[in-house]
This record gives structure tokens, sequence and C-alpha cells, in this order.
């Protein structure tokens, strides 16, 4: 109940922020139509009962888990009105303290590392979508190092590493199919050539670093970032008459 | 013989504690060749006149500069256009800053010892633990520190003027002067504009910050520049009790794309800003975001001065041409990823003057282009691993929210922490324990990681 004052801004922050007002309300309006969109989504979607009850009022209620969606909308009408309103703050019941409660992510005993991946990326685009202002009371401590390093594996890298491997493998197949019909050299005796290595070695490069079209054009700029900070510094070493200590 | 050998030891004196402090053995020796060889070459000055050296600009790298001249036994002019200026600034200094220009304790209002680092998603990460009592990082008022370097440079035996650059000439001959244009200002005689005066030095020392005149004249080229955007606000006193020795830094995109957005503590209020590189006309969206993220503890406070200034990326093309060379802002010394700049500003000052003075041997020959580029050389080799790494920083942490959410993880770690402040307070980059460092390195990794692959999530999320 503490905490959810919070979001009833004394009058004199609306001073404040009614410099820019059109600014806040820029944000407010981008907000509240995704919210309100994503929230019939959510209720579709979302097998979290206790995630549905607080989502629905979030807006500018104090947590009532037993309102409808309609007195929401309802409240929501009615706090665009004051300009500007305070944007709409994030709460979720296992978001305790700053921080994760992981006791509310149990699954069969365990806790569920994956439930705890999904609620931390939705808590960080709600942030970006609406910013909100920090406060020393509920300052948020959450570090995500301690989900353990095999979920991050599971989720993220594995999945990856398969498409990756089969991008490998076809390509594997195929040109060495392709190199033997060529040139009659067999598989065991192309690992023994050192261009059909090298050729190898390209491939595996390719397929680690070129996952996308757009890659491509990435990796080339970022060869020249590294240089180009060098570069603007020698700048003025470089129409030197007498070539001297150089950089 | 004699006189050579005192000021050769005069000049090793002065050169000594700036640039010496970092390598002092080899410094030493190079200090002696320096000037041996500057003495033989260059002219001697006609009919025993000093050197005359104009120091455009009277910020912390003209103010440094004058003081380092005159001391040298150089006729310095000092010109700044307004001897009361607030140049719109962050105000922070390093520890090193008020131990090698001797600063008095009280030109520093507030002494920083805790920082909070803001990602975007509103993780606060609290910064200081690991600083001895001793260290902070002092705030100044600009128009306080300015004030009391260019009073230095006065009691040194410096000319200040109250004028406005206007242009120079370059010299017609190889040793000729440079005829130095400028509006003096007067009080006494009550005309507004200023009158047109102009005087001949043999140097020029260019210190009138990002939009230098001086630049602009010999052609240094242009860089990218950043606008910073500042507010000061004052607030109660409960809530500046807060801010007593804290700074806040907010990173994200919706308060900087490419930088970030500060509450910095000064004397008896706090000032909130942003900066940007590449979305300029976006500033004042950028400034709403950082009262946004600190709205509780800046809440009924009243904006006393809204200021902005360009900041530079990059050194300009050119820093010397002939007997004119650039110093602090001018030349585009600030690091990336923190916009430090006033450290640097008067470093460089305090350099090039030391360089002039040891090439001009005290004041009694003509100093030449190489002499400058010595200045050039030896501060790009002290302090080019410092800039390097910010701007590796900057690159690394400073491209997208996740980036910057994996760099505040980062620096909750104690030694990150350690070598932040050390390379910060001190300018030194220290290798530091290579376990640890590997270590740092695999935890790097493995925030930046995380914080890609939760931000591909974000991606897939629809609220």
């Amino acid at each position: 109940m503490a905490m959810a004052t919070s979001t009833f801004s004394p009058p004199a922050s609306q001073l404040a922020l009614r410099r820019q007002p059109g600014a806040a309300g820029r944000y407010h309006l981008l907000s509240f139509p995704r919210l309100r969109a994503g929230l019939r989504l959510a209720r579709a979607a979302a097998g979290e009962a206790p995630v549905e009850a607080v989502e629905a009022p979030s807006k500018q209620v104090v947590e009532q888990p037993l309102s409808s969606p309609a007195a929401s909308n309802g409240t929501a009408v009615k706090a665009k009105e004051p300009e500007p309103a305070p944007l709409p703050r994030f709460r979720d019941s296992r978001w305790v303290n700053g921080t994760w409660d992981l006791k509310q992510f149990q699954k069969g005993g365990a806790v569920d590392w994956d439930a705890v991946i999904d609620a931390e990326a939705r808590r960080r685009k709600w942030l970006e979508d609406c910013p909100e202002a920090t406060s020393p009371d509920e300052a948020v401590v959450f570090d995500t190092s301690i989900i353990p390093w095999w979920a991050w594996m599971k989720r993220f890298h594995l999945p990856e590493a398969e498409k990756l491997n089969g991008r490998a493998a076809m390509i594997g197949f195929f040109m060495a199919y392709f190199v033997d019909s060529l040139t009659g050299v067999g598989l065991v005796d192309q690992m023994g050539n050192f261009f059909c290595k090298t050729l190898l070695f390209v491939a595996v490069a390719g397929v680690l670093l070129v996952r996308k079209n757009e890659d491509i054009e990435t990796v080339k700029k970022l060869i020249d970032e590294t240089t180009f900070y060098d570069k603007q510094w020698q700048a003025t070493w470089q129409d030197e008459s007498p070539p001297e200590s150089k950089k | 013989m004699t006189s050579l050998s005192s000021s050769a030891a005069t000049a090793r004196a002065t050169f000594m504690p700036s640039s010496c402090r970092a390598r002092p053995a080899g410094g030493r020796g190079r200090m002696a060749r320096l000037v041996t060889r500057a003495a033989a070459s260059s002219p001697k000055l006609p009919s025993g006149r000093r050197l005359r050296v104009a120091v455009v600009g009277g910020g912390p790298a003209g103010g440094a500069a004058a003081e380092a001249l005159a001391k040298g036994g150089v006729e310095t002019v000092l010109i700044e256009r307004k001897l009361d200026n607030c140049k719109p600034c962050g105000g922070a200094i390093p520890l090193c800053m008020v131990s090698e220009f001797d600063l008095p304790l009280d030109l520093v209002d507030r002494k920083v010892r805790k920082m909070k680092m803001i990602s975007p998603s509103n993780v606060a990460v609290d910064i200081g633990g690991t600083l001895a009592p001793h260290e902070y990082i002092g705030m100044v008022r600009r128009e306080v520190l300015d004030a009391y370097l260019r009073s230095r440079a006065e009691g040194a035996g410096a000319q200040v003027v109250n004028g406005l650059f206007l242009r120079y000439e370059a010299p017609k001959e190889p040793n000729g002067s440079y005829v130095v244009h400028y509006n003096h200002y007067d009080s006494s005689n009550g005309k507004a504009g200023g009158e047109k005066r102009t005087f001949e030095v043999d140097a020029i020392v260019g210190a009138d910050g990002a939009n230098s005149r001086v630049a602009k004249d010999m052609g240094a080229g242009d860089y990218e520049y950043a606008i910073a955007f500042q507010e000061r606000v004052k607030i109660p006193d409960d809530k500046m009790k807060y801010y007593e020795e804290r700074a806040e830094m907010y990173v994200g995109d919706d308060v900087s794309p490419d930088f970030y957005g500060w509450v910095f503590p000064k004397c008896d209020h706090v000032a909130v800003g942003t900066g940007t590189v590449t979305h300029k006309p976006d500033i004042k969206k950028f400034q709403a975001a950082t009262r946004l993220r600190a709205k509780d503890r800046i809440e009924g406070g009243k904006i006393i001065r809204v200021e902005a200034h360009p900041i530079p990326e990059h050194p300009r093309p050119k820093r010397v041409a002939g007997r004119v060379t650039l110093v602090g802002d001018a030349a585009g010394y600030v690091t990336k990823c923190s916009g430090e700049g006033i450290y640097f500003a008067a470093k460089s000052g305090l350099m090039c003057a030391e360089a002039i003075v040891a090439g001009s041997a005290n004041g009694t020959r003509m100093v030449e282009e190489s002499d400058l580029r010595k200045y050039l050389a030896e501060f790009d080799r002290l302090y080019w691993p410092t800039y390097k790494v910010l701007d590796v920083l900057q690159k690394v942490f400073y491209r997208s929210n996740a980036a910057r959410e994996a760099f505040v993880e980062m620096c909750a770690d104690d030694y990150v922490q350690k070598m932040t402040f050390d390379s910060y307070l001190y300018k030194r980059v220290v290798p530091g324990n290579p376990l640890d460092d590997i270590k740092l390195a695999v935890n790097t990794i493995g925030s930046l990681v995380r914080a890609t692959a939760l931000r591909r999530e974000m991606e897939k999320v629809t609220l």
C-alpha cells in the first residue's frame, strides 16, 4: 500500500513537469493505447494469474485485485485529465523490494528461471516504453547474474548453436560433394589439403560472424570503428613537414 | 656558459612536475636534450627582448598556460572576453588536479564521494565504496576556478586584458611577429562595444574553447561535438542533503542516445543535464526524460538557470600551425564516455607553456613549430591510453540499452570501481592484477551476453 501511494505524485511535481507538457503528454499517449491493447493480449495469453490481476488496474489506482477491466478503463480516462498526469508505474506481484522474489517463481520445487527471464524482459520493456522516476526507497537491485549460466545456455545459446551447426553442416556436406565431383578428391583427402583447410576455416568463420544479411555491413563498420578515433588523434601529425616524432 | 646552464636548470625545473611525473628517469634525460637542442638552433631574440606570447581565452587552459609562461620568463598577455563568465559546465575535477595545480581547498564546493549509476530499467548501483577517505571528485564553480587561475597568472607577471579576440595575421617573414586584433573592453571609458586594438606577439596559444576563433583562423578544421544541456535547479534543503556527497548518472535511450544524463551537486543547488552528439534537436526531450528519472529527488525545485554548450568529441585535425597552437577545448581534449575536459584543458595549457618556455630557453630565444609539436607529442604520449580506453568504453557500453544495462551491472563490481576511480582520480591507466583482469573480462562478456539475450526477449514481448 505504501509503495502504491507513491504513484500519486504531489502537485509540486506537476509544476516541475509542466514546463514540458508536450513531452510528458507524448509519452502518456504513446503508452496508453499500447498498454490497453497489450493488456487484452496479455490477458488472452498469460497463464500467470497473479500478474493479470495486478496489471488490469495498474494505471493510476492503488492495487485492487478485484477491480474489473471496465473500472480500470474508466480510471484511465479520468487520469488523462490532470495534465500532465503521472505515467503508469511498473507493478508486478513478484517484483518485491526492487528485485524478483524467486520464491514466487517455483515450479515443481525448483526455480523456473525461464519465467524469471521472461519477467525481467517484460519489466525492461515496460520501463523502456515508460521511463520511471527512480527513488531511493524503491531502489532496484536486481542483478541478472543470479540467473545461473545453464539457464541462459539452454534458453539462448543452444537454439542458436543448433541453427549455426545446421548451417555449417549443410555447407560442409554440399561443398565436400561439390569438390569431390569436380576434382575426384574424397572427403578424407580433402581434409589433408591446405587449400581445403583454408576454405573450411573461412566457412566456419563466415557462419559464426554473418548470421543475418546486415552482419556483413556491421563487420565492415566495426573494423572502421576500431581505428577511427586513433586516426582523429593522429590527424595533426599528417601535415608535419619533417617527419619527426610520430605518435 | 653559466647563464645557459642555469636557464637549462630552471627550464628543467619547470618542465619536471607535469610530464616527468609519469616517467621520471627517461623524462629528465629527454628534457636536458630538449633544452640544448632548442637553444642551439633557434635564433636569439633581437636586442635581448623577451619572447611575447598571447594566450587567447581565460579559462582553465588559458589561466594555467599564462601562469606557466609568466613564471618561465615569457612576456604573456591573456585575453579574456568576459571576466565573470559562468561557463556551462559539469564542474567536476579529479583529485590530481587539486594537487598538481596547488588549488586551495576552498575552491572545491563539494566533495563527491558517492556516485549512483542508474540503468535504463532503473537498476541503481552505488559506486564509491572503494574510495579512500581522502579521495573525492571535486565539484567547482567555473567562474570561481577560472578567476582564481587568472589571478594566479596575473600574480606571476602575465597581463590580463579584458577583450574579445577578433583575428590574427600571420607574419610575413619567417621570424616575424603575429599581429593580434582584438576588441578592448574598458569599463572606465564608457564605450559599449569596445575599441579595436592590435598588438604584436611571437606566438599564440589558442585557449578559447569549443568555438575557438584561433582555431578558425589557423584552419585547424572542425570536430564533431556533443551538445550539453544543463538546468541549474535549486531544491529544498532536505532534498539537497541527499546530494551532499552524491552525484547521479542516468543512462538510457530516453535520457540520451549516446551520452548520459546527470545530476551533479553544486554549491547550493544541483545541475540536472544531459547531452548528445547525434540527436541534437531532441535535446529538450532528453532533458525532460532526465528530469523525470530524477523526479522524486528534485521535486519542488526551482530552475534558476538554463545553459548549454558544445563539447568536442575528438581533437581537431590540426592542432598547430606555425607558432600558433591550441590547448584545452579549442584543441578538442575532451574524453569520450565521461566528457571530462577541465583537467585536460589545464594540463595541456601547462604543458604547452612549459614547451614554449623550454624551447625559448626561458623567453630568450624565438620558438618554432617544432617546439610546439613537442608539447603535442608529450600530451599525446601521456594521455593517449586514457583517451583510448574511454573511447572503447563508450563504443562498447553506450551502444544500446542492453549494453548500458550491462555497463551498470559491471559497475557493481568492486574491482571495476577501483580501476575506474584510480584511472579517473590520478589519470593513470594501471594494468592491475592479470587474474582479476581476466575475471573482469569474463564478467564483462557475461553481462553483455545476458543483456543482449534479454534485449532479444524484450523484442518479442508486447505489453
